[in-house]
């Protein structure tokens, strides 16, 4: 027995075998899956290794976990596997002087902005679930954030990876040529997994100014926000969300939120000149006023904060519409983002289903949410309409993930993202890295017929 | 989260524990909220993990014994309840959770006795009295005591204060703005006794009659939460009948107490009394809320500043969501430096019984906790819940402060009196 053998080698604490605890690493934040036949606990890369090669040896797979809040079902084994949960592994050391830090994988990502904040520095990739996901999870699915449209994603801000691939064999790659590094940023743990990483640190911006601009419809704040790209202003962020969402997060929060309009954005200038960051923010509300909207500037960084945990609240406040969700994360040009996003909303009033809508709207990231009752509406019904809300996507000339990864989640349709050509090659560079296909099997790659 | 709960089997219990774990769509941002998952990094051993554990049992997936050693270790600070942005009613899960499978449960000996003794003491504050007294006797013979046995003494003060007899009425001074009904609390009665003394000086200061009802007991919420309903019921009951209608608020300062009171609701959902529960609980208010709501008297200026920090107790701040009204009537004191605690949100781990069920989580928790109030560098520590009073105060010493640990109300009585220094 596979778990047995985890037991003499890494001992007793470093184990999970009971059934209890065993179902308690089952799930992310989207997916049940499959019971795991043993938990790992590694503290160190070597424990990683014992484990990889142990499961090698008895052909058992293998799935890496963070924090379990990823939205794509990657954390939840697809079938029976062992579970090596990260988090226990959180070293994290500063290098103030060079702005950088190592971290291990468990580490949680708001943790690394905190620690460096005494030395002037921070780590800006910042998904809404930065006090819950790991460096690790965050790697592994490249996760993005409101920051991004000016900074970039988790991906930008990587220096060096030390990944353990299926064999066992620990790697250390930095980002030159072949970039092996990138390569496993946002490979969901299905070519290695990772143990740490060396990241970039920056200097945070010196002033910062933020709105909260609201619309009657949907389609007018997409309008504004390529009118506000397009009049030259570079916001640091800026999201959006609909009705469904604003009512949702007033529901958790209370903090007057206007629930009755269709869609609002939430938009962030900043710099180190107070006069530029100013004139942006003035450029930004110009281009919402000049499509309909209705602007309040926050008049505080107080004001502002709250502004930002209702936008962080927004998916897990879903819940309180409708226990289940599918959730999208489609990525479409900027041109085409008042369309799609209509589309979208009359896809679902079609198909009978709430459908919620938010995003990074300066990436023309967009997350659209079927939310359901498994016990009333069908789950077919809701598979066709994330399948239909894809092709919408991809038909403007957008991709299927901006951020939460593929998981088992899309697994089905990455064949209509992605040529037959395209596939082989991504198929082949699975099976040199992980000839026997152990590392988080059924994700991200779809099963093409021989 | 999807589920099999057999809601109709189980009638309104299992209406409550279905509702909650349908509102949980399992994203982990209870995680960093909860004091256990902090010390153990444990997927079971978090809110989201308790949840599905508690739903496995409910499926009749698992065992109640191999989830309940997860189920145990949660302290019911609903720390993850204020940080849950879907609306998870986590503490109403775990207390119908714990009510329904109690006699279930299989307990050693000894653990059963020192439950059950604590049940009946805890409530009473004669039988209490004399468990202190008794516990004073025993505490120099503790390292021979059974470790179950040794806990609770941890618990109890070196000498039992003196006992201030609690009068039926207090009135108003000057003009009366208010009439309250006042519930005098267990064991906040015998270990700090002083708590209520300067709570009524303070309301009768403001101008408010008191009635303190002769018939009133314990509020039952020990008895709920350790699982015993039928006893919790009884004591409801009691409650109900004493507490007149006409009064304009039902005022507690301990903050166990105070959710008790509101968890009426819960308690009777299904029983006769449930509307009366309904409309008793909606008149109950933390004394801090009352205050602020009142608005306080003025207060001279202390003659030399106090640096007071303020301490959020669970069932305050997480269970009522009181967190600005105690803060804003103490920097009502002209003169009083009010300071926040690192990592405020996380438990002290004292939660009711957990010292005794829980001994070394709870000290690690509270030796944090105590550290984290250190770094104020106050004068006085502020809160408004007995147990984490004790718990704190145990801990500071421990670690050779003399710090001071004071009821919020304490703190206002001496700023009255002009003895605050
Ligand atoms: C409320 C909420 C808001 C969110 N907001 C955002 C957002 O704004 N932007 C965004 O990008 N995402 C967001 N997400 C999704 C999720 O938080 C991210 O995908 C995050 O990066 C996952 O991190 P985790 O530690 O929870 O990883 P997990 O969910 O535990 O794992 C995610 C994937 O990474 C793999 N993995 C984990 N650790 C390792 C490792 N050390 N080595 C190899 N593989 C590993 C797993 O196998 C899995 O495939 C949100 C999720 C929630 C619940
Ligand atoms: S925050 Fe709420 S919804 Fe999310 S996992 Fe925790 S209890 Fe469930
Ligand atoms: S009540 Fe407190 S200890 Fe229990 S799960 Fe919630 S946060 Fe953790």
């Amino acid at each position: 027995m596979i778990a047995e053998r985890l037991r003499s080698a890494l001992g007793a604490r470093k184990v999970l075998t009971g059934k209890a605890e065993r179902m308690t690493y089952r799930h992310d934040a989207i997916q049940i899956g499959a019971l795991p036949m043993a938990v790992v606990l590694p503290e160190d890369t070597a424990d990683v290794v014992t484990t990889v090669k142990l499961c090698r040896d008895a052909n058992v797979p293998i799935v890496g976990r963070g924090a379990a809040s990823g939205l794509s079902g990657g954390a939840a084994p697809a079938r029976e596997s062992v579970v090596v949960a990260f988090t226990r592994m959180t070293k994290l050391d500063l290098f103030p002087e060079r702005r950088e830090a190592w971290a291990q994988p468990g580490v949680v990502t708001a943790t690394v902005s905190e620690r460096a904040k005494p030395f002037g520095l921070v780590y800006p990739p910042d998904p809404a679930s930065w006090r819950t996901s790991t460096i690790g999870g965050n790697l592994a699915e490249n996760a993005g954030g409101p920051m991004c449209f000016k900074k970039g994603v988790t991906g930008d801000y990587v220096k060096e990876i030390e990944f353990v691939d299926a064999s066992g064999a620990v790697h250390r790659a930095a980002r030159d040529a072949f970039d092996l590094a990138g390569l496993l940023i946002g490979s969901e743990g299905t070519l290695g997994l990772i143990t740490g990483a060396r990241l970039r640190l920056d200097t945070p911006p010196a002033f910062t100014r933020t709105l909260m601009a609201h619309f009657a419809e949907v389609g007018q704040a997409a309008q504004a926000v390529s009118r506000a790209i397009a009049s030259g202003a570079v916001p640091a962020k800026l999201e959006f969300m609909d009705r469904a969402c604003l009512g949702a997060v007033e529901g958790y929060l209370g903090i007057g939120l206007p629930v009755h309009a269709g869609a609002a954005l939430l938009i962030d200038t900043d710099g180190d000149d107070e006069e530029t960051v100013t004139e942006e923010l003035e450029l930004a509300r110009a281009a919402c006023e000049a499509e309909g909207g209705t602007v309040r500037v926050a008049a505080n960084a107080a004001e502002a904060e709250d502004l930002w945990r209702a936008r962080r609240a927004i998916s897990p406040s879903l819940g309180r519409i409708r226990p289940h969700r599918m959730n999208e994360d489609i990525v479409v040009p900027r041109s085409a983002l008042a369309e799609v996003v209509r589309e979208i909303e009359e896809l679902g009033r079609e198909a009978g289903l709430v459908v919620a809508q938010f995003g990074h709207i300066g990436d023309g990231n967009l997350h659209p949410n079927i939310l359901y009752d498994p016990k009333k509406e069908s789950s077919d019904a809701v598979h066709a309409l994330a399948h239909e809300i894809a092709l919408v996507a991809v038909r403007h000339g957008g991709v299927l993930s901006g951020e939460h990864g593929i998981g088992s989640m899309k697994r089905d349709f990455m064949t209509d993202a992605v040529d037959a050509v395209t596939m082989d090659v991504l198929w082949r560079v699975k099976r040199t890295l992980d000839p026997r296909g152990q590392l988080n099997p059924d994700k991200l790659l779809p099963e093409v017929s021989a | 989260m999807n589920h099999d709960i057999p809601v109709a089997d189980l009638g309104p219990a299992g209406e409550i524990m279905a509702h909650a774990v349908d509102a949980c769509v399992h994203c982990g941002f209870c995680l960093p909220a909860c004091p256990t998952y902090a010390l153990l990094g444990e997927e079971m051993d978090s809110p989201r993990g308790r949840i599905f554990l508690m739903k496995e049992v409910l499926e009749g997936e698992l065992p109640l014994a191999d989830a309940a050693p997860f189920i145990d270790r949660c302290l019911g600070c609903q720390g993850c309840v204020t940080a849950c942005p879907s609306g998870v009613p986590y503490g109403e899960l775990l207390t119908t959770f714990r009510a329904t499978t109690e006699q279930k449960r299989e307990r050693p000996a000894l653990q059963r006795a020192v439950r059950a003794g604590l049940l009946t003491a805890l409530p009473s504050p004669k039988l209490f009295r004399a468990g202190a007294y008794l516990g004073q006797v025993a505490k120099p013979f503790k390292s021979v005591l059974p470790r179950a046995l040794q806990a609770p003494l941890d618990l109890l003060p070196g000498r039992v204060p003196a006992k201030f007899d609690m009068p039926t009425f207090v009135p108003a001074q000057g003009k009366r703005r208010a009439r309250v009904a006042f519930l005098a609390g267990c064991a906040q009665q015998v270990l700090a006794p002083n708590f209520n003394a300067a709570t009524l000086r303070v309301l009768a200061r403001n101008g408010v009659d008191v009635v303190i009802p002769e018939g009133q007991g314990c509020c039952g919420a020990a008895a709920l939460h350790t699982g015993a309903r039928g006893q919790a019921l009884s004591m409801g009951r009691t409650n109900l009948a004493a507490f007149p209608t006409d009064v304009d608020a039902v005022v507690t300062n301990a903050a166990g107490c105070g959710s008790g009171l509101k968890e009426y609701p819960l308690l009777f959902k299904g029983e006769r009394e449930e509307e009366q529960a309904i409309s008793f609980a909606s008149r109950v208010k933390d004394v801090s809320v009352f205050l602020a709501e009142l608005g306080l008297e003025p207060m001279l200026p202390l003659a030399k500043p106090v640096r007071v920090a303020y301490h959020d107790a669970c069932h305050l701040a997480h269970a009522q969501k009181v967190k600005a009204q105690p803060r804003s009537i103490l920097k009502a004191v002209p003169g009083l430096d009010l300071v926040e605690v690192p990592e405020g949100d996380l438990c002290c781990g004292s939660a009711g019984t957990y010292n005794i069920e829980q001994p070394e989580l709870a000290g690690r928790l509270g030796e944090r906790k105590a550290r984290n109030v250190l770094s104020t560098n106050a004068a006085i520590l502020a809160s408004g819940n007995i147990g984490c009073h004790t718990q704190i105060e145990t801990h500071l010493r421990r670690l050779g402060s003399p710090m001071r640990v004071m009821h919020t109300l304490e703190v206002l009585d001496l700023a009255y009196r002009g003895e605050l220094s």
